[in-house]
């Protein structure tokens, strides 16, 4: 009985820990377990990042970002969080959705372009928080718009703070 | 019945630590504490109203939520009560005010909630007191959470009411529904993938009769098709509820005392 349960327990850890990695974009639920790997290629851990950034690596965060809404009565509070990053990291809200509209495809692009002056050779760590798929969308779709070098940071930027690396807090890049 | 319990044990550790960082505090309340009470004291003497909340909500864009108002001395009784959700980017779910007779009083409604968060009802009294309750509800997502109907549906039935009792079922309640997609602004439309924006009730007035027997002004954080059940008793006169939303709209509809349209 002992066994069975610590099977059981094992497997169904595992299967939460490390889930496959899909054909496509994941859609929805976007906080929940990530796979290993994107592309086979294994996601990267604390102290490749570590390494990656100290190299002078274009670090991009991805977490999404709403902004005060259209139609809010002006009267009514809206707090725009500050978001504490990856110190020196860009900010491209939205870009690790499912699906995006043709303005955030555009804005994914073109700010990639910009950032790495054209060079689709350039290493570019994409992250967002810990076990959220956007950065796993993110990292592919970069991919697919040919950037060679691109490298997702699975732990995001919960691991990078409990290791105790630098922060600081960023704005949405072109806001 | 080892694996069972185990099994339970996981599926309820996953999710906790997953949202570790976001454990019960205070820091945001005392941020947000100046921007809706200036200085003013608040205390959290009980006798004044509770508040019902579930730790955590299957449907974090349908939280149910319930206030309790107790029966206070006159100038000790609770005339409004503001519901705050901490960790919502509009904090503000609605200040409710009480009609003239400010008794018992039950009143029930439906939050988004976006992360883990305290619920807090500050309950002011004739007095000018400010007493509060609060509850942590792990929820996630409730603001973005997409709308259940889709917009052209939502659209055709806006505006539109339901009234209900409960005599028949024993409880001296009754249920006012107002249609409304009460969109926060920060879902995504589905075809666009662009933000929706803010569409939302942001007035509601409940008569009986001449009598007021609630008033609320609301931020962007009820859910959809805004649903309120609350203390009533039938006393022959017609109910009135009035609503308007951020794009200056009014609606109103007037219901029979114990609950058909007119």
């Amino acid at each position: 009985m002992r066994v069975a349960a610590l099977l059981l327990f094992a497997l169904t850890f595992s299967a939460f820990a490390a889930p496959a990695e899909p054909p496509s974009y994941r859609l929805d639920d976007y906080q929940a377990p990530v796979p290993a790997t994107l592309n086979g290629q294994p996601a990267l851990d604390v102290a490749r990042a570590k390494a990656l950034w100290e190299g002078g690596a274009l670090f991009l965060d991805v977490l999404p970002h709403a902004p005060r809404p259209k139609g809010l009565a002006p009267e009514i509070l809206f707090v725009d969080k500050p978001h504490v990053s990856i110190k020196g990291a860009i900010w491209l809200p939205e870009v690790g959705r499912g699906e995006l509209s043709a303005q955030t495809d555009t804005y994914f692009r073109q700010s990639l372009s910009a950032l790495t002056a054209g060079d689709v050779s350039r290493k570019i760590v994409v992250f967002c928080k810990r076990d959220c798929w956007m950065s796993w969308n993110a990292a592919r779709r970069a991919q697919a718009y040919g950037y060679r070098n691109i490298l997702w940071f699975s732990e995001g930027v919960e691991g990078w703070r409990d290791a105790g690396l630098p922060m600081e807090t960023i704005k949405p890049y072109g806001s | 019945m080892p694996n069972r319990r185990l099994l339970l044990q996981c599926a309820l550790l996953l999710p906790v630590a997953a949202h570790a960082q976001t454990a019960p505090n205070e820091d945001t309340w005392i941020g947000l504490k100046p921007m809706f009470f200036g200085e003013k004291p608040i205390d959290e003497a009980p006798g004044y109203v509770t508040l019902d909340a579930p730790a955590r909500a299957e449907d974090a864009a349908m939280v149910p939520v319930q206030l309790k108002f107790s029966a206070r001395e006159k100038g000790d009784r609770v005339v409004a009560a503001t519901v705050i959700v901490d960790e919502n980017p509009s904090p503000l779910a609605t200040t409710l005010r009480r009609g003239e007779d400010a008794g018992v009083f039950d009143f029930a409604l439906r939050l988004r909630v976006n992360s883990y968060s305290y619920v807090r009802v500050i309950a002011e009294s004739e007095s000018g007191a400010l007493h509060m309750v609060k509850v942590f509800v792990k929820a996630a997502g409730g603001c973005s959470a997409p709308a259940s109907k889709n917009p052209e549906e939502a659209k055709a039935n806006i505006g539109k009411m339901r009234f209900r009792t409960f005599a028949g079922q024993g409880m001296a309640e009754a249920q006012a529904m107002i249609r409304h997609p009460n969109y926060s602004g920060m879902q995504m439309d589905q075809l666009t993938r662009m933000y929706t924006p803010a569409w939302y009730v942001t007035q509601v007035r409940v008569l009986q009769g001449e009598k007021l027997l609630f008033s609320m002004e609301n931020g962007i954080s009820l859910s959809e098709d805004p649903t309120f059940r609350f203390s009533y008793v039938a006393n022959g006169q017609p109910v009135r509820i009035e609503a308007k939303d951020s794009t200056g709209a009014a609606y109103a509809q007037t219901f029979d005392a114990d609950g058909a349209a007119y």
